[in-house]
């Protein structure tokens, strides 16, 4: 057996398994949102279920909706992650609790942090409990939305406190794998500790800053439980507009959910390709 | 040109319980190539840490012309290092690299560009300033972190093993142009290696580290003929230590009395003389002895001798080492101007 | 930074990171707590006896998700660790593609894909049964563990096996006694964080079982959605108990290098 037949034939299955369930998904979804659906008499496949998603305005409110909350979401946890990587870099009392609850973090599935999120910032969460009781306000509709709102501040909330682990420990064991010689070299050439953070630690740490956040924008863009649970009934965010348009009693607006559910992914294999280049920039090095 | 001086330089890492670096006393002259030299893990590395900032000692000073400079941070103390890997910045070009330091200044660019052309061009990279440090081979890499460090005029230079990560055949060309950068530049430079006969090539003054501590310190030819102790002489390749009795002249010892040199000192030593000294023909001092090996080396042949119960090497050239033949028995000698007496344990 | 800055930092993210978790904690072992009290005025066990009873449902549904979630990584397994091998220890044309292929399902988010996988595996027959669930986990499950092993094998020299058959093994005992043993720790790993992904499955779940398959997170919806705050507190903390379980057992691992092993730590 050649090398060649050898490596296809260990790829086969796992290639077999994704092909058949990912791949032929997709392509799928692609056939029905052309309304491409034999099984219900159509088979002229047209483009009439983009036009009815990219006119309606509740599509591109969500949409921008779920946008702003893959920005911020990403950002916040970016630049936190950032500090708390150098920070656990460094020795200090009780790191190793602060590197167990990162790690802890990491575990706790999306959900369970929602419905702990709901319970702390709700309007009738802890926080408002304690304001209530500091006199601050009067009752449970004093204290600021911040779940169920318009501005999506509890899911944010909760893709900060669940992402800023993730993008921590992708930076620390890029940290650990870079070593500390790059940043004694700079200090030995005159660059004090601020510059060879800026011109030496932060450009190395890019790629693998750039591929974390890549990552993160994705799933906080397209997760259904997550808004499902913190968000507004309207907009509602992408994924779960899609998902209702898909369940909709209406046969009409199933090809409308494919039509959302493409866009999504056209999004995605945006970032894919956003993370497919740092990835390979980081191992160019 | 700075003289570079380290007073009582102690430095333990929290957990391993034998200090790093123990008391180290050392003055590097002014304008100076000296190779900090030693067995891995004598502590150099972290002496060299010690001189550049990058870390700070539990006592004692270092100091530059006299002044301490350990309260300094690494950027401000005009010390420049290369370590062992060229440890260029991925992200910016060769000359970019080169003018990192005097970037870090906030000179004009336009100035920075000049002198970074400039120091390439003097480590023989020129026209390669544009290349990422990926694409150049791993002796242009080092070079260039040569040029990196060397562009800053510093006071004092430090280089880490400069040559150990290079091929055996790139090693010649970096040593000599080490050499000859320093000899230019008059800069104080102190290189750590592990390697004797690099140490021996390289530099005008070897400090030798044992344990954390300084072993010796002087010109090269004073290891070989005049260690301080017999671990000097072991790490220089010493193989013949005799105990013994000095007095009036005379070694008294297993092998029966030899005759000193003029001057040496009396009482109980370990004699010592190179396996290159020691004759294989009768001459002054003779002993009997028998031949128990000899080992072909390529360019020089190790005879192991056994007399009186001692064992003596001897190295000679393989013409010579013809006529040997295992279990004979010859008269050597051990000439007295070849003899060196070395303190007991 | 100065230590006390720094103790201060920490103490900061230590607090943003447990804090969501607290009222779990209280709620499930509340008996009404209204507002405004700061805390439960009685504590109780109520929510946990009824979430371990059997008419809860919680235990059942604890099981299935164990069951789906054992079956999926031991499927992973078996598929993932010849085509890691391949792109661990190999350099071949379409190498990327492959592995383009491999991180799509992880980055693209579930809801591209879900109604097509639906669509699938109703045409299979597979809807709404834990077969097809365990099918639609391997979507993210499956890359996640090939890339995972596909790092572990890349730092494993290949000689050893060939050390073993000219010391007369078949290539089965020279993968059996050489190799596994080499790869066991990152297999083990990739395992238990493979559980977890699947572990974690919302959506996949709820589209593919239709209902009919219910997992602890659906069923911890519908007790969040119900309203019953301490029932859905207790779930909860039953639902993140294998994650801590697997943190205690790899928690030297994952602070370490693998970056791959985290960049697929996530559902």
């Amino acid at each position: 057996m050649t090398d060649r037949s050898r490596i296809a034939l260990m790829l086969a299955p796992a290639l077999l398994v994704l092909g058949g369930l990912f791949l032929t998904g997709l392509g799928l979804t692609l056939l029905r949102s052309f309304r491409y659906m034999p099984a219900l008499g159509l088979t002229e496949p047209d483009l009439a279920a983009y036009t009815a998603v990219l006119t309606a305005p509740g599509f591109l409110r969500s949409l921008g909706l779920s946008l702003w909350i893959a920005t911020a979401s990403t950002a916040i946890a970016a630049l936190l992650a950032m500090a708390a990587a150098l920070l656990l870099r460094q020795s200090f009392p009780g790191r190793a609790l602060v590197s167990f609850l990162i790690q802890l973090n990491l575990t706790v599935p999306h959900i369970v942090g929602a419905i702990g999120m709901l319970y702390l910032v709700s309007q009738s969460g802890s926080f408002a409990r304690l304001a209530k009781a500091a006199g601050l306000i009067a009752g449970p509709q004093d204290f600021p939305a911040l779940t169920q709102d318009p501005w999506a501040i509890g899911i944010i909330l909760l893709y900060v406190w669940k992402e800023l682990p993730f993008i921590t420990l992708i930076l620390l064991a890029n940290l650990q794998a870079l070593g500390e010689d790059h940043e004694a070299t700079a200090r030995t050439l005159g660059a004090t500790r601020w510059q060879a953070f800026a011109h030496v630690l932060l450009p190395l740490m890019l790629p693998g800053l750039m591929a974390a956040s890549a990552l993160v924008f994705a799933f906080a863009f397209g997760a259904y439980e997550v808004p499902l649970i913190l968000g507004a009934h309207a907009p509602k965010a992408l994924p779960v507009l899609a998902w209702q348009a898909a369940n909709d009693t209406d046969l009409a607006a199933r090809p409308e959910a494919m039509a959302m559910a493409v866009l999504i992914a056209g999004i995605g294999l945006v970032l894919l390709a956003l993370y497919a280049r740092a990835a390979r920039s980081r191992h160019v090095d | 040109m700075t003289t570079l001086a380290l007073h009582g330089l102690r430095k333990s890492y929290p957990g391993a319980g034998q200090a790093a670096v123990h008391g180290l006393d050392l003055t590097v002259a002014s304008g100076s190539l000296t190779a900090l030299l030693g067995p891995s893990g004598c502590g150099k590395t972290t002496t060299m840490k010690l001189i550049a900032g990058l870390l700070t000692p539990d006592t004692g000073e270092v100091t530059l012309d006299g002044s301490p400079i350990t309260p300094l941070p690494p950027e401000r103390r005009g010390v420049a290092m290369v370590f062992q890997n060229p440890l260029l910045f991925p992200h910016l070009t060769v000359a970019q690299n080169v003018g990192f330091g005097l970037r870090m200044r906030h000179l004009p660019p336009a100035e920075i560009a000049a002198r970074a052309q400039d120091m390439l061009a003097r480590v023989r990279l020129d026209g390669l300033g544009d290349r990422r440090p990926s694409a150049l081979s791993g002796g242009q890499q080092q070079r260039a972190a040569l040029a990196r460090a060397l562009v800053l005029q510093p006071r004092v230079l430090l280089l880490d093993e400069p040559l150990s990560s290079l091929d055996p055949g790139l090693r010649d060309e970096m040593r000599a142009l080490i050499r000859t950068l320093q000899q230019e530049t008059g800069i104080t430079t102190v290189v750590v290696t592990h390697d004797q006969s690099e140490a021996v090539a390289l530099a005008d003054r070897i400090a030798l580290m044992l344990d954390g501590r300084l072993a010796q310190h002087g010109p090269p030819q004073d290891f070989y003929r005049r260690p301080a102790s017999q671990a000097v002489a072991r790490f220089f390749g010493g193989t013949n230590f005799l105990p013994g009795r000095s007095e009036s002249g005379q070694f008294h010892a297993a092998l029966g009395a030899l005759t000193l040199p003029p001057g040496a000192p009396e009482g109980a030593h370990v004699l010592t003389i190179r396996s290159e000294a020691l004759r294989l023909r009768p001459g002054p001092n003779p002993v009997s002895a028998r031949i128990d090996a000899v080992t072909f080396l390529g360019t020089q042949t190790r005879v192991t001798l056994t007399a009186q119960g001692v064992t003596l090497q001897a190295l000679t050239t393989p013409d010579e080492a013809t006529s040997l033949s295992v279990g004979a028995e010859v008269t050597v000698s051990l000439p007295p101007e070849a003899l060196w007496l070395l303190p007991v344990a | 930074m100065s230590t006390s800055l720094r103790t201060l930092a920490a103490l900061a993210l230590m607090a943003f990171l447990i804090l969501p978790l607290l009222p779990l904690a209280v709620w499930s072992l509340a008996q009404g707590w209204r507002f405004p009290d700061i805390l439960p005025a009685e504590l109780s066990t109520t929510a946990w006896a009824y979430a371990l009873s059997p008419q809860s449902g919680v235990l059942e549904s604890f099981g299935i998700t164990t069951l789906i979630a054992t079956a999926t990584t031991l499927i992973a397994a078996l598929v993932g660790l010849p085509a890691g091998r391949a792109l661990g220890l190999y350099r071949f044309r379409g190498r990327g593609l492959v592995v383009l292929l491999l991180l799509a399902p992880a980055i693209l988010p579930g809801i591209a894909v879900v109604f097509g996988l639906h669509g699938i595996l109703l045409r299979a027959g597979l809807a709404g049964t834990v077969a097809g669930v365990i099918l639609a986990h391997l979507v993210p499950v499956l890359p996640y563990m090939t890339l995972v092993l596909a790092a572990v094998f890349s730092r494993f020299d290949p000689t050893y096996e060939q050390q073993a058959r000219t010391l007369g093994a078949t290539p089965w005992q020279a993968f059996r006694t050489v190799t596994l043993p080499a790869i066991l720790p990152g297999l083990l790993t990739a395992a238990l964080f493979s559980f977890l992904v699947s572990w974690s499955q919302y959506l996949l779940t709820l589209a593919v079982g239709g209902g009919r398959v219910q997992t602890l997170p659906l069923l911890l919806y519908g007790f969040a959605a119900a309203g019953r705050n301490d029932l859905t507190a207790a779930i909860a903390l039953l639902y993140i108990l294998p994650g801590l379980l697997i943190l205690a057992l790899t928690a030297r691992q994952i602070t370490g290098r693998n970056t791959a092993l985290v960049s697929g730590a996530r559902p």
